[in-house]
């Protein structure tokens, strides 16, 4: 029995062993450790089954000893490493080490041996030599690759943070509170770069809060230090730009951004990042009054710039004097297309729109212009200029429009004038004819009126006992003489009917005309006690002109000639002279109110009138005549009293006449 | 100066052609014509005294018709005028007729109208020109009598009875009745009536 119990004790003793070492060996394999024996008098090594693993090999693939184990050691490592055991076996030190071994199948793993706490206490196995060294040891070794490779990567990636931030001008930094005493210090922590871009040195360590206010800028310390306040209070997070002074003098923005960090609920610190952003400030800044500039630009020019994908509706940019443009408040957020487009008047939106389709579908670039209604209800006339933009979508466009409504104003306006003008010139002209129609019946009754008395009278000698022929022969001789004078009155007629027709040049004697017009006006002048007068160059050239409206500009200053005097009565002087260059000048004077007593060119100018009934055209069209002819007309005041107007006119050359 | 029994006829046109055939006119139907191109000539050459009448162009070269027509009134030239024009519109033809005129004609006339009217002025002449001799000789005889005859007669044609005029007078009614039988006399007038028909011709105004 207690044989079978010692039997029975023995076996489960040795199943327990089993298991122990199983464990063991378990443990190991997981952990990567595996541990070593090492007989230092006969050089023997004992390796576990995870140790044999761990140098790449299988377990009791062959028996160690301490030159295939010193072999396996990384070339590099192998003379510190046993120049190391052996300097701590003799100081009695525990003789760890770190190093590299290289497995057959190439690969470099690192290890990390620990030498058991008791070595030198074992019992048997911690028998010393005369120099004391130990004759075992026991230890265990690590396969610690993965942890060496994590902690390089670590190394790396603090290198690449730190030379990050030194590139970006940005650091990091920690805070369990910011403090809101003086002499509390600002952080836990603060990267280099924050130290770099603050001027101060990383030596003295994170300043404190008086320290750090003093480096923030005048004009700034006061908001900072109340937001540092309300950090701190209310644990919110804060995004500021302030400039900060270095201890060199320069002054710097910086950006700072900090944002509570809390752990289940419960604040921790403040983290946050600390930029220079001074040269992003200057390029916002500088933006910024561009920008402004662009805008005064925009709103003085009444342009607006914008940029818009046509096809989709969609606007990617409108400036404020855009949405001014058309009455729209910019403040009010953006605006959307349809609200810019449904401002077009409908008869404009309809050739509009072909264009810009046209326009889309090409991809070219447009300038239109049409009219839209304002929100006040001002309707506007707009320019608009498109650009495509070819390295962006179909129907992406971008451009400016521009209010032209003065511009377009003010063309509709000249339209307006010059068609006036060539209206008046012809009513002027049609006035003209009505009077010269008046004159002429007046001038044809009184021939035929004639003719038909002395026709009577004729028939009257005739039917006399006995008839008196001498009579009605000297009667008849009169009806052919008032006949022929009625005829050439008609003649005369007939020369200024020739309206519409183009001006036909010809060879004029201006006798005859001045004749024909001292004819046709002479009533008028003898109703207002006005004598006409000529005193004309003897061999007067002919010229070079069409005689019609040569008879007009003659009409128009003796017409004006004669209504300056109307009131008073006077004197229309008509002369000729050759001038220095041989033009021939024509002048017509009067006696009476004279001239304006400034601007005396301007009464030339169309629609400048004087007179209550005047159009203000006859001068102007005397001119425009005569500068067709190649002349020129000019007024003077007379010494006496009165005006005189004088024109020029080319001389029909000697050999041609 | 001439009989004054040939009418002459006057005219003033400032169109050549038209003076002539109207004097021409006139002398066919055996008249007398004298024409002038201006106001101003006839003016120099016109002879009282004789049945005559004006034709006149309204528009004249120195001064209209019609303010030609007004200046003949003012000067106490009467004669009728006949108005040929080219241009004649109603007002001024209105105007004209108001003003004493014959007749207004538009050239070219019907040569009977302007004849029918010269001899329709003529007339008119005739009478006027009597009328004219009659006022003559009763200013004559006028002017024949004493300041006091005068005075006498100017109360006689007031109604007065000769003891009403001896009081206004100063004088005995028999004086009165030599200087009352004196004015019948030199005034040839055959009753009182007689007497105030020719005051009416001195145009007296009558005491009241």
């Amino acid at each position: 029995m207690a044989n079978e119990d010692v039997q029975k004790t023995l076996s489960e003793l040795s199943r327990e062993l089993q298991e122990s070492n199983a464990r063991l060996k378990e443990a190991q394999r997981v952990a990567h450790v595996g541990h070593w024996e090492w007989d230092l008098e006969t050089d023997v090594v004992v390796w576990s089954d995870e140790t044999y693993r761990i140098f790449g090999l299988s377990p009791q693939e062959r028996p160690m000893d301490l030159a295939t184990v010193r072999a396996m050691v990384h070339p590099e490592d192998r003379e510190p490493l046993y120049r190391g055991v052996d300097e701590n076996l003799v100081a009695g030190v525990r003789p760890d080490a770190e190093f590299r071994i290289v497995c057959p199948s190439g690969e470099v793993r690192t290890v990390y041996s620990l030498t058991s706490e008791r070595w030198n206490s074992l019992p048997g196995d911690a028998k010393r030599d005369a120099s004391g060294r130990p004759y075992k040891l026991f230890g265990t070794i690590q396969d610690i690759t993965e942890r060496k490779r994590a902690e390089e990567a670590l190394r790396q990636s603090q290198f690449y943070l730190s030379e990050g931030q030194r590139l970006a001008h940005m650091g990091s930094w920690a805070s369990n509170d910011l403090g809101i005493r003086w002499s509390d210090d600002m952080g836990l922590y603060w990267s280099e770069e924050v130290y770099k871009i603050y001027g101060l040195d990383p030596q003295s360590g994170p300043p404190t809060l008086k320290e750090y206010l003093d480096t923030i800028h005048p004009d700034d310390r006061a908001s900072m230090a109340r937001t540092i306040r309300v950090m701190h209070q209310q644990r919110c997070s804060s995004d500021v730009t302030k400039r900060i002074v270095r201890p060199d003098g320069e002054v710097r923005y910086v950006r700072c951004v900090g944002v509570p960090v809390f752990e289940g609920g419960v604040f921790k610190a403040f983290h946050g990042t600390t930029m220079d952003v001074t040269e992003h400030e200057l390029l916002t800044q500088e933006l910024r009054r561009e920008s402004a500039y662009l805008t005064e630009a925009q709103s003085l020019t009444h342009t607006g710039s914008w940029a818009c994908n046509l096809l989709t509706s969609e606007i990617l940019h409108s400036s404020d004097e855009n949405a001014r443009l058309y009455g729209f408040d910019p403040s009010q957020g953006a605006i959307p297309f349809d609200r810019f487009y449904s401002a077009i008047l409908r008869e404009d939106e309809v050739v509009l729109r072909p264009k810009l389709e046209n326009a889309i579908r090409e991809g070219a670039d447009y300038d239109v212009e049409f009219r839209i209604r304002r929100t006040d209800g001002a309707i506007r006339f707009l320019r608009g200029i498109g650009h495509h933009n070819p390295s962006q979508e179909i129907g992406e466009y971008v451009g400016i429009t521009m209010d032209i409504t003065e511009r377009k104003q003010a063309e509709q306006e000249r339209e307006k004038l010059r068609q006036l003008e060539a209206d008046l010139a012809h009513i002027n002209r049609v006035n003209m004819m009505g009077e010269l129609a008046a004159a002429l019946a007046h001038e044809i009754r009184q021939p035929i009126a004639a003719s038909i008395t002395s026709a009577n009278a004729c028939l009257r000698w005739l039917a006399r006992v006995p008839p008196d022929l001498e009579r009605a022969r000297a009667a008849a001789a009169r009806i052919e003489e008032d006949g022929n004078r009625a005829a050439d009155v008609i003649n005369r007629l007939r020369s200024f009917y020739k309206k519409g027709s183009p001006p036909e040049p010809g060879i004029v004697d201006l006798k005859d005309i001045i004749r024909e017009m001292t004819a046709l006006l002479r009533k008028e002048a003898v109703q207002h006690s006005i004598k006409i007068h000529s005193e004309l160059d003897e061999d007067m050239p002919n010229v070079l002109a069409d005689r019609v409206q040569l008879q007009q500009v003659f009409m128009n200053l003796m017409l004006n000639a004669i209504e300056a005097m109307k009131d008073t009565g006077g004197k229309l002087t008509i002369s000729s002279q050759r001038s220095p260059e041989g033009q021939l000048v024509v002048s017509i004077g009067d006696t009476g109110v004279g001239l304006p007593a400034e601007n005396t060119e301007q009464i030339f100018d169309a629609f400048h009138t004087t007179k209550p009934q005047g159009t203000g055209m006859g001068l102007a069209i005397t001119r425009s005549i005569v500068e067709a002819h190649g002349g020129r007309v000019w007024a003077t005041a007379n010494q006496e009293k009165g005006a005189t107007f004088h024109f020029t006119l080319a001389v029909k050359s000697e050999a041609e006449a | 100066m001439k009989s004054a029994s040939v009418p002459t006829v006057f005219i003033v046109d400032d169109d050549r052609g038209m003076r002539q055939a109207i004097h021409d006119l006139v002398e066919s139907v055996g008249l007398r014509a004298e024409s002038f191109a201006t106001g101003e000539e006839f003016l120099g050459t016109r002879q009282i005294g004789r049945p005559s009448c004006l034709v006149l162009d309204v528009r004249l070269p120195q001064m209209s018709g019609l303010d030609f027509q007004r200046r003949l009134t003012e000067t106490g030239m009467q004669i009728p005028i006949i108005f040929v024009t080219a241009h004649g519109d109603i007002p001024m033809s209105v105007r004209a007729l108001k003003s004493g005129a014959v007749e207004f004609l538009t050239k070219p006339f019907r040569d009977q109208d302007l004849l029918d009217a010269i001899q329709q002025a003529l007339e008119r002449d005739g009478v006027a020109q009597k009328e004219q001799a009659e006022i003559h000789d009763v200013q004559g005889r006028y002017r024949a009598l004493t300041v006091r005859e005068q005075e006498v007669m100017t109360l006689v044609v007031s109604g007065m009875l000769n003891k009403q005029i001896a009081s206004e007078i100063g004088a005995k009614e028999a004086t009165v009745k030599v200087h009352r039988g004196n004015v019948m006399r030199k005034m040839q007038a055959a009753s009182v009536a007689d007497l105030v028909r020719m005051a009416d011709k001195l145009k007296l105004s009558p005491r009241k």
